[in-house]
């Protein structure tokens, strides 16, 4: 428990240079790392120190539990903020930092392994009385145990593993048939990917909504929400627009996953800013899916309602100090929209690394617009990460100006010597389904029935915008 | 005659899904290459047989590297 005053930042990209812009308002200097291919990341000049890690493998860099502890000794910062994504729910990592004595930006280590399993988080909250998408709780053994599943509850349902992410290890079973490839495909998968094969089967909910709330919990056991996002607009379950406050939910839905959230993080005694995610059927019911153990990518979109900076609440959370805002101090300004902007085919989203020859990007005044990035005219996109280049977050007094914000934003964005998604962010926002608010996680490949052409190009939907 | 599958996207060799001397026809998947976290498969474009794998996994990819020799 004391105050952070290096802090190295385990992470690439954006996420660095957002943690940064706080640690200078706070007075903290920051260590950053770095792989071989992003040795010339315009950041890292920025930084007070920048250490090596590894090469551009992200299991030998940024994934490297030993290369960035021993940049986090030699440098001789005191803190570790990891982002999100590489090591950022890591709970043998977390450890590892906790243990040389450094401070772990993020939930304590112990909590970090229970809730890395879907299935505990299940369980502990049927416990809160929380409702979860209704499934097992258990790890499924064998394709047996699906269609005993499915005899009882019917068809679809998915099978998810019990400790994966990032859109990978959902898989959809529509009859028994399909349940023993389906089964052995999800074991193989997890053990490769996240080097766990457990699966766990839920009841597939139709076209549904996602919507998640931003939290911050302190050691003494204060929790305040900073409301709810909307992001159920995806492409492969990865998230590409989010929005504050959700279309859809009501005042009173709100106080219900407020609520929901409190009990969540009581149980699981989580502490730091988190996240929990809730699916939204189309009858109006909440089910909880899973908690996010990290500041997440869309956390801007809170920043711009609440006027909390979220990382420095994390800083404050992990020096021990306690939370000084009292939930009836949080107001909720305006509406707030995110535009992911990866580097993908806006059609087939096929990555799309290479060099960014030509860049303009849209003026942010902080106000109506901020654009979150790590780019530069002339910078290598490496093939080795994730495709995100940069976020477009507007705000606006009502969510009609939020949309007109984000899309002249879009509009003034230039990247070239890459292909980016930026067509699609504008094909979204620009559609009549959108701007209703009529929104579902499967909304894109609605649209995109309806706006690609057989040759593949991307028809404006309103040919006169 | 002697043909080199070739990456077609960079990225790092997430595996490789053949044996030297196994038979591959044309279209078959040979290897796969993790592009910005996303599997890319390389497929044969010939039938042929597998005669020298050339990478590993977790190998760097260039357009263009050679990854496997095969046999026509």
């Amino acid at each position: 428990m004391s105050v952070i005053k290096k802090l190295l930042i385990a992470n690439r990209g954006e996420i660095v240079v957002r943690v940064m812009k706080t640690c200078r308002k706070l007075g903290i200097d920051v260590v950053a790392v770095y792989s071989d291919p992003d040795k010339n990341l315009s950041y890292l000049k920025h930084a007070d120190e920048a250490y090596h890690i590894g090469p551009a493998n992200p299991i030998k860099s940024y994934l490297s539990i030993e290369a960035i502890l021993a940049a986090m000794k030699k440098s001789g910062a005191d803190a570790v903020h990891p982002g999100y994504g590489f090591l950022s729910e890591n709970s043998l990592f977390a450890h590892a930092v906790v243990s040389a004595g450094a401070t772990w930006v993020g939930p304590p280590p112990s909590v970090l392994a229970e809730i890395d399993s879907k299935c505990f988080c299940r369980r502990i909250a049927t416990d809160a009385r929380v409702p979860v998408v209704p499934g097992t709780v258990e790890i499924t053994k064998n394709a047996e145990d699906i269609i005993r599943f499915a005899s009882e509850h019917g068809y679809p349902l998915v099978l998810k593993l019990d400790k994966g992410g990032g859109g990978k290890g959902i898989e959809q079973i529509g009859e028994d048939g399909q349940a023993k490839d389906a089964f052995e495909r999800m074991s193989r998968i997890g053990l490769m990917a996240f080097g766990h094969p457990e699966s766990y089967i839920e009841k597939l909910i139709a076209a549904p909504r996602h919507i998640e709330v931003q939290f911050l919990a302190d050691r003494a056991g204060n929790c305040v929400c900073l409301g709810e996002r909307e992001c159920s607009i995806q492409r492969r379950y990865q998230k590409i627009i989010e929005e504050s406050p959700s279309p859809v939910v009501a005042k009173e839905d709100r106080e219900t996953l407020f609520r929901h959230t409190a009990n969540l993080v009581k149980a699981m005694g989580y502490q730091g800013a988190g996240t929990m995610e809730f699916l939204r059927s189309d009858d109006g019911s909440f089910y909880f899916m899973e908690v996010n153990a990290r500041l997440q990518v869309e956390h801007p979109v809170s920043e711009f309602l609440t006027g909390i900076d979220i990382v420095e609440e994390q800083l404050k959370i992990a020096s021990g100090e306690k939370l000084d805002i009292r939930q009836e101090d949080i107001s909720f300004n305006g509406y707030s929209i995110e535009a992911r902007v990866y580097a993908e085919d806006p059609v087939s989203f096929c990555p799309s690394p290479g060099t960014i020859s030509r860049l303009r990007l849209p003026a942010a005044d902080g106000k109506h617009l901020r654009v979150d990035h790590a780019i530069e005219e002339g910078c290598a996109v490496p093939p080795f990460y994730d495709p995100l280049l940069a976020k477009v977050i507007s705000w606006g007094e009502s969510r009609p100006e939020a949309i007109e914000h984000l899309r002249n934003a879009l509009a003034e964005f230039q990247i070239e010597g890459i292909k980016t998604t930026i067509p699609v962010n504008i094909l979204i926002l620009d559609s009549r389904e959108y701007r209703t608010g009529d929104l579902h996680t499967g909304f894109l490949d609605h649209l995109y029935s309806k706006a690609v052409s057989e040759d593949g190009s991307i028809k404006p939907l309103w040919p006169n915008m | 005659m002697e043909v080199i599958v070739q990456a077609h996207m960079p990225g790092l060799v997430a595996r490789v899904v053949v044996n030297e001397g196994d038979k591959v026809a044309k279209g078959q998947e040979v290897a796969v290459i993790n592009c910005m976290k996303t599997e890319l498969s390389v497929t044969s474009a010939v039938d042929g047989t597998v005669k020298t794998i050339l990478v590993k996994e977790w190998d760097e990819m260039e357009i263009n590297s050679p990854m496997i020799v095969l046999e026509t």
